[in-house]
This record gives C-alpha cells, structure tokens and sequence, in this order.
C-alpha cells in the first residue's frame, strides 16, 4: 500500500525556527551524528545509484526513511529502505510538505547513497534527483564534502 | 579502541593519535562558525516568580548530549571542543588534540567517527567503579551496538538525559520535557514532574524502579535541588562509557539560574558499584532567544538500524 507518513506536521506559521529546532537540525547536521556509527551499517567507501518510485515517506527518529519501489532487472518489484538525515537537515535541504517541494509516492526519483555492510536493499542518501530536475543533497560525501 | 578508558596513562598515546581529527568533528557536528568556546557568558535579568526562587520556566536549547549540545560543547566527562582545531580537558587544561584546519589531506567520514569515539573517552572527569565491574564497563562499552540499553527508542533515563529542553515552574511542582532525539542515542521524549511541595522520599524499598525514578525538589537558595532515587537498572547514565548503575542509584541535581544561563550537574551515587560519587562537569544551557518559542513536538521514535550493523564500531 503506498502512503505518505505525514509530512504535513510542519505548518506555516509555526515557530519552528526556534533555537532549540535550530540546535537540533545543527546537531544532527552529518552522517557523524546517527546514532550509530555510520560505518559500522554502510559502507563509507562504496556508493551507488538506483532509480526507483516513493514507496513511502516516514518522518521519525533516530531517522526519517524514503521507501522506494525498484525494478530489478527481471521487472519485479523490490522494497529499498534509504536512511535519511535528521529533520532539520531535510527542511533546509528543501525536503518538507508537499508543496514546497517534498515527495509524495508515486514519484519518480533517483538516489545515490551509502551501500549496505550487510547486502539488504538499504543505504544511506546522500543525494535525491526529482523528475523535475531539482537535486537534493542531504548528507557529506566519504570526504567530507 | 575502548582500552583508553582504563588505562589513563596512554591518553597521551590516544591524544597522539587524535592529532589530526579532533574537530572534523566539531566541523561535521556543527554547521555553526564558532571561532572560542567559552562558557556564553550570562546576560539579563534572572526572573523570579512571586515567592521569591529564581524562575527556571522557559525552552532550553539544553537539547541532547552531544558535544555541541549546549552551547559550551562541553560533554559530562569535561571534553570541550573549544575550537574547530582545539579539544581541551578542561580539569587539566591539557589540549588533547588538534586539527591543522589546512591540510591539504582531506578526512573522510571513517576518521571523523573513529576520532569522535576516542575523544569522547578522553575527558579526565569520569566515574570511578569498584575495581570488579572494570571489566564489566569496558566490555558494555565496546558492545554498545547490543548493551546500550537506551540506543533502541528506550528512555534516556537520569542523568543521561542531560539538561531539559522545558522547564515549567509552579510554586508546588516543576516539570521537566526532554524531546525524543536521534543524536547520539535514539531515545524516546520522557518527562519529569517534580514536587516542591517539602515532601519527603518514599522509602526506597517500596519504590519500583523506574526509568526516571521518584524526583523531589527543593531550594538552596537560588539553586534548585532535585533529588532522585527509586530507578530501574536499565539505563546508563553517561551518554557514552558503558557506565550502568544498581538500583540503589541515587541522583542529585543542581539547577542554577543566572539571566539567560541555566547551569546544571548532576551528582551519581551508587555504593554498589562505584568507589565514590560522580558529579558531571558543569554544563550550561541558554534559554531560547526567541519568548515565542514553544516545544515542537518530537517525531516517534521507531529504530530501525541496529540489527543491520556490521561492526562493533559505535559512538
């Protein structure tokens, strides 16, 4: 079933630039600060492309995740778990509601981010390219950059 | 990795090793340009409510327990990073590592976590366990990715959850929120409500542990004193160290308020596993600029990644 888990819990008009939402988006700003050592789940030295539809959308902590549905290459249909960046690092990348620029399923994007250590259909995004052209970067690449 | 934690005579080994990275981490934790960290410095008026104490109510950007948590980024063992290229114990003074800014050898990500763990081991104001739960601590700590019992959306529990984001005051109870966070640990939001009513604890014993236990406040003055026992054994509480506790844990608080400044220690007694108790170095929390500020709420905490990992490698 396709569904969006809420993106919607930022409002207009909220006070959100608060400094304590401030602190957080910078605290949690890099691949250094999850929870859990980045290395210890993906592969800092080994990055790779896949192209695929939004599954789903789950904004959550420690952190948020982008389903997306992916053909193989026998045309079946495969779930691919991305770990995302923290909140506040997905607003001031551009990801928030839809209408400012979120996803939504059904679209068609194409990621780039952090192999798995242990061969399951995840990663960690470092980059999201929308149908419309638009490139979100939400994370430092293996140098830092 | 973890075999700095006991032997204190290799810190100058580790600070060694730590020459380079030290602040690629205060580099990737923070996006902020902070050329000094010292203590910011208290300014306005420090508020009082109608029967005379200091009044603590307001947001916190006392937000987790990272390094650059509070505006100091000093940790409870008394690591500061001071600088983007200076970590320095701030007992000794010693600086334990630096960071040439402009070397023309770039760090990746590998180094920055592999740098950030050791530090974070390195400040010089830690507990001091009974020499038979030595080992004890450093295998919890080199297996944190399965012992860490607050790593998988349980609660931070006390004192490691640090200072409160919210604090609201009334002249019977004060109550403390602590959002949910993903930073170094993935914890769910918890909260306090804490008598100032002049009552007394509950005797231990009839007390089931809990992961916050029974708080009672009290003043010293200008200084709130939270007093807490009846906890659970299933929390930590230092945000890194694998530093567990008994049952027979008891908490002591102090919350200072000057202008827009709140300093807060906690103090750990434990008889049954530690030499002596254990006061956290100073931190020191900033209210939030903005008086409209209120508390998002926190996202759910839904933990996902543990059982994919592939290492023992941890913060």
């Amino acid at each position: 079933m396709v569904e969006v888990t809420t993106m919607k819990y930022i409002k207009k008009g909220d006070i959100l630039v608060s400094g304590v939402v401030l602190t957080l988006g910078l605290v949690l700003a890099g691949p250094s600060s999850a929870h859990h050592s980045v290395q210890a789940q993906f592969d800092v030295r080994k990055t790779f492309t896949i192209s695929g539809t939004v599954s789903k959308v789950e904004w959550i902590n420690p952190h948020s995740y982008l389903t997306l549905n992916v053909k193989d290459t026998e045309g079946k249909v495969q779930k691919w778990a991305f770990e995302l960046a923290a909140p506040g690092v997905l607003r001031r990348a551009g990801m928030s509601r839809e209408d400012r620029g979120g996803l939504k399923p059904g679209d068609e994007v194409t990621v780039s981010g952090l192999a798995s250590k242990d061969g399951s259909n995840s990663g960690w995004l470092q980059e999201l390219k929308l149908s419309d052209g638009r490139v979100i970067k939400l994370a430092t690449g293996p140098n830092g950059n | 990795m973890m075999r700095f934690f006991r032997y204190r005579s290799m810190i100058a080994v580790a600070a060694a090793l730590c020459l380079l990275p030290a602040a690629v981490i205060a580099q990737q934790l923070s996006q902020v340009s902070r050329t000094t960290n010292t203590p910011p410095a208290p300014s306005g008026p420090t508020p009082r409510t109608p029967d005379g104490h200091p009044d603590l109510s307001g947001v916190w950007n006392g937000l987790g327990d990272n390094l650059i948590g509070v505006p100091n980024q000093m940790a409870n063992a008394g690591i500061a990073v001071e600088t983007e290229t200076s970590t320095r114990d701030v007992f000794s003074g010693a600086r334990i590592a630096t960071f040439p800014r402009n070397s023309t050898s770039p760090l990746n990500d590998e180094q920055a976590e592999r740098a950030s763990t050791l530090v974070r081991r390195m400040g010089s104001n830690r507990p001091i366990y009974k020499p038979q739960y030595w080992e004890t601590v450093r295998n919890l700590d080199q297996n944190a990715n399965e012992e860490d019992p607050s790593n998988n959306c349980m609660p931070a529990g006390v004192p490691r959850a640090g200072i409160p984001s919210f604090i609201g005051q009334t002249p019977k109870y004060l109550i403390f929120i602590y959002p949910g966070q993903g930073g170094l640990i993935a914890t769910q939001t918890s909260y306090r409500m804490i008598p100032l009513d002049g009552r007394q604890h509950t005797p231990l014993q009839e007390l089931d542990g809990t992961y916050t236990g029974e708080a009672i406040g009290h003043w010293e003055g200008d200084t709130l004193v939270v007093d807490t026992y009846g906890f659970n054994s299933s929390t930590w509480f230092d945000q890194v160290g694998g530093y567990f506790h008994s049952e027979n844990m008891h908490v002591i608080e102090r919350f200072h308020r000057n202008g827009n400044t709140l300093t807060w220690t906690a103090t750990v007694n434990d008889p049954d596993v530690l030499l002596e108790p254990w006061t956290t170095t100073p931190r020191v929390a900033l209210l939030n600029p903005n008086p409209k500020a209120v508390l998002p709420e926190s996202l759910p905490c839904s933990e996902r990644d543990l059982a994919h990992l592939a290492t023992k490698e941890h913060h």
